[in-house]
This record gives C-alpha cells, sequence and structure tokens, in this order.
C-alpha cells in the first residue's frame, strides 16, 4: 500500500479510461460484443442508447463486483457476477421503457441481452475482481465508451447509406432518389447485420493498418 | 472464516438474491406509472395512426366508450375504463365489453386481437361514417417472423386494406387475406408471401373481432339510412313544393 493518496485522474486512472478507446477497443481488438453491434446498429438513435445502456451496467457491475470482491466465495463467483449483472440490466431496461419507451421498444430484446455481452462479464472477471473499486469503474466506463463509439461509426454509415438519413432526419435530398426522378437509391444491403459485420471489419482493416503492433506476425 | 465453507456460500448467496430482489422490486413500483403512461400513450398514438390523425390531440379528438353484444353502449364504463379494457382486449371481449373509439368526424375506430404464428396479434381498424369502409388500420404483433409474418406491421401491408368493405349488403363478410392474390377487390387483401400463417391469423382475427361490433355497426348504419332516407324525403317534399 503506498502511503500516499493516488490522484482520482492521474496517469495510470486515465489509461483505464482511454485505453478501450483505441489500443484496447473491446469489439475491434478483443472482438467481443459483435452480435450486439450487428443487430442496433440500423439507426443512431438506437446505437446511441445502446452504448449508454452497456456503459452504465459495465461501469456499475465493474464498481459492485470489485467492491464485492474480498467477499465473493470464489466458488460461485460466476453466478455472483451474473446476479449483479442481471440486476443492472434488468433496472436499465426498467427505465429506459420508463424514459424512452420508443427507442426502448427498437431495442426490443437486445437490452435483456446485455446480460450475454461478453464485454461485461470479461470485464468483471479480468479486471474488477482484481482491481479497487474506483479503476474498475472508470476500466467500466471505458470499455462501454469504446464499444459504443464502435457502434456509433457503423450505425453512422449504415443509416447514411441505408435510410439516408442521421438520427432520422433527411440528409440525402429527396429530389436525388429515383422514384423523384434523380440518380440515387438507398443501399438496402445496409439495413441487414451483415453488413455492419463488413463495416466492423473495414474498421478492424483501417485500425490494424494504423496500429503495427496490433498486427499478428 | 472460511469463504469456501458451505454456510458461508449459502449465507452469501440467500443475502445477495434478498438484497436484490428488493432493489429491483423498489424499482419496478417506482417506475410503474409512467411506464403505463407510455403504453397507454402508445394506444393512443396507434388509435389516431389509424385514423390518419397523428397530429391530433387524442383526448379532444376521440371519444372512448365500450358497448355490449348487442351493441347497446354500456353507460357505466367511463371513456379512461374504456381505454383501459385494451390492456385486456381478450379478456373484455369475453365479459361481454367491447371498447369503441368515436372520433369527433363521426368514424369509429375498433380494436381487434387474435393469434398469428408465435404468439398475439392486435390491432385498430378505422371504419369511414358509412361503417362499411375501412379508412385504415394499424397492426401489432409479439413475435411474428421478421420479414414474413411481422410485415403485417408495415405501412406497406396496412395500406391495402384502405377503402375495402365489410358489409356486403346487409351481410357481414369482413375482408380476408387471400394467398395468391387478392380477387375480390371489396372484401380481400394480399396474403403476405411466406407469411399464410399469420395471415390466416389476421382473418381470423377481423372476422371474429369486428364480427362482435357487427350489430353495433348494422344499428349505427340502419341509423344512417334512416337519416338518409328522412333528407331524401324532405328534399323531395321541398321538390315538391
Amino acid at each position: 500500500m503506498s502511503k500516499e493518496k493516488e490522484p482520482i485522474f492521474s496517469a495510470k486512472n486515465l489509461k483505464y479510461l482511454t485505453g478501450p478507446f483505441s489500443a484496447n477497443n473491446p469489439v475491434i481488438v478483443q472482438i467481443l460484443g459483435i452480435c450486439s453491434a450487428l443487430a442496433v446498429t440500423v439507426q443512431l438513435k438506437p446505437a446511441i442508447v445502446m452504448a449508454l445502456s452497456v456503459t452504465a451496467v459495465t461501469a456499475f457491475s465493474n464498481l459492485v463486483m470489485s467492491l464485492l470482491r474480498n467477499g465473493v466465495p470464489s466458488r460461485i463467483r460466476i453466478i455472483v457476477q451474473l446476479v449483479v449483472i442481471a440486476a443492472l440490466v434488468i433496472l436499465v431496461d426498467q427505465v429506459l421503457k420508463a424514459y424512452v419507451y420508443d427507442v426502448s421498444k427498437q431495442l426490443s430484446v437486445y437490452v435483456g441481452l446485455i446480460i450475454t455481452n461478453c464485454i461485461v462479464m470479461g470485464r468483471v472477471e479480468a479486471f474488477a475482481l482484481g482491481n479497487k473499486p474506483w479503476p474498475a469503474f472508470l476500466d467500466g466506463i471505458g470499455n462501454g465508451l469504446g464499444y459504443g463509439l464502435i457502434l456509433v461509426v457503423v450505425a453512422f454509415f449504415r443509416e447514411l447509406f441505408g435510410s439516408g438519413t442521421l438520427f432520422g432526419l433527411r440528409v440525402v435530398p429527396e429530389s436525388w432518389y429515383m422514384a423523384e426522378g434523380g440518380f440515387y437509391a438507398n443501399n438496402g444491403l445496409m439495413l441487414f447485420p451483415p453488413m455492419a459485420l463488413i463495416i466492423v471489419g473495414c474498421i478492424i482493416w483501417i485500425h490494424r493498418s494504423r496500429n503495427k503492433d496490433l498486427q499478428e506476425k | 472464516m472460511n469463504k469456501n465453507s458451505n454456510t458461508y456460500i449459502v449465507i452469501y448467496a440467500t443475502a445477495m438474491v434478498v438484497v436484490v430482489a428488493t432493489l429491483l422490486a423498489v424499482a419496478a413500483m417506482a417506475l410503474k406509472s409512467r411506464q403505463e403512461a407510455n403504453m397507454l400513450n402508445e394506444k393512443k398514438e396507434a388509435i389516431l395512426q389509424s385514423l390518419s390523425a397523428v397530429d391530433r390531440d387524442y383526448d379532444a379528438f376521440v371519444e372512448a366508450y365500450a358497448v355490449d353484444a348487442e351493441g347497446a353502449k354500456i353507460a357505466s364504463v367511463t371513456p379512461d375504463a374504456a381505454l383501459q379494457l385494451l390492456f385486456d382486449l381478450k379478456g373484455a371481449f369475453a365479459a361481454g365489453t367491447y371498447p369503441v373509439f368515436e372520433a369527433e368526424d363521426g368514424r369509429i375506430v375498433l380494436p381487434v386481437t387474435g393469434s398469428g404464428l408465435w404468439g398475439p396479434i392486435w390491432g385498430y381498424v378505422a371504419l369511414e361514417q358509412d361503417m362499411n369502409t375501412i379508412a385504415g388500420v394499424v397492426f401489432g404483433h409479439q413475435g411474428e417472423t421478421p420479414g414474413l409474418g411481422a410485415e403485417i406491421a408495415t405501412p406497406k401491408h396496412q395500406a391495402l386494406y384502405a377503402g375495402k368493405r365489410l358489409f356486403e349488403g346487409d351481410a357481414f363478410v369482413s375482408v380476408v387475406l387471400r394467398k395468391g392474390g387478392a380477387k375480390d377487390p371489396a372484401h380481400e387483401v394480399d396474403a403476405i408471401t411466406g407469411g399464410t400463417k399469420t395471415s390466416d391469423g389476421v382473418t381470423a382475427m377481423l372476422r371474429e373481432s369486428l364480427g362482435a361490433y357487427a350489430p353495433l355497426l348494422a344499428a349505427k348504419r340502419s341509423a344512417e339510412a334512416a337519416s338518409d332516407a328522412s333528407e331524401c324525403e324532405t328534399n323531395n317534399a321541398e321538390n315538391h313544393e
């Protein structure tokens, strides 16, 4: 134990927060949480709500499990983690139903499926059980936002090219469309999950080409 | 203390579950009223949508009441209570109370409920002032297959119903979703390709739920015919003079 108290936003702590944005991104480096990244990225709004929901769950599950880490019997720790995560997800689901009902309907089962998002349990098991509450909390926020970042980028391209809108507002002018005598048509494939996989693949490609140390030998 | 002893584990797990359960119960109760308000709002919006009047204010535009199996208005059911009936429409139908939503302009919206392939389906059917022609429909479903049965909830499919007629003369014939394409332009719409069971479910839902309202519709139609006839008579009388 160091005598001097570590500042709340020391360089080390900030690294927990910002590491998952790029160098240790849960989606494009650890390849976790791909399933929901395909499902909720047709439009920006649900993608952002999903990103915030996952961030809340990772942050608080990390915090709670880190607080409990010295008391949890190791034989039932996975079950305890699941209980904590499931409780948080139900809370998030209830809050969404009460305050953003339309988005909650759009996300439908995927809010409940945050429970099975590998990022959440992965961070609890790998980080929170071995670290103090504050770094664990930052790590949770960092991973949630790192996941959300990819979600937002993918949703941006899918909504723009798939529907010609952003946040539901029209970006591509009506007069461009073939139906109006123009030359343009929305890319229907963008609305389907496979296209999200292709976009995630492209992001990974660009990311690796710029980060030489991530490239496999 | 041995953290891996059975006693410790059992006590730990029990305490954990009690704490989490209490927390969730409190949260659920605190948020319940807001969630119910949202659900009620959604139903109001669906009713307005079936009337193609989404920009109107529900409370000013629509009057809700309930009728019995003979089509007579049940005075004891308040507008709010009629709206609440939508939360258990099957139960309300079984109990002989049929909610009706009458718009300011004389059109009415009838709720319908039935079963699709995987789960319940429901909807709202708006009728023109003649109590025969469909002005618009809104359908919802719980778990029909996306791209197949779930197509019933798309504007593209729902647009097919506008202008269809429920009655042929005085006989109630409902609207049928026909596989292979509608043949009778007045009473049939195209069934959904690959969604035969859901289409059959919608056909049955319309026949059974709207059929339950047939006495009300017949009464309203004859009342209208009578007022039309009296208008004709006055016209005739004027012509004679």
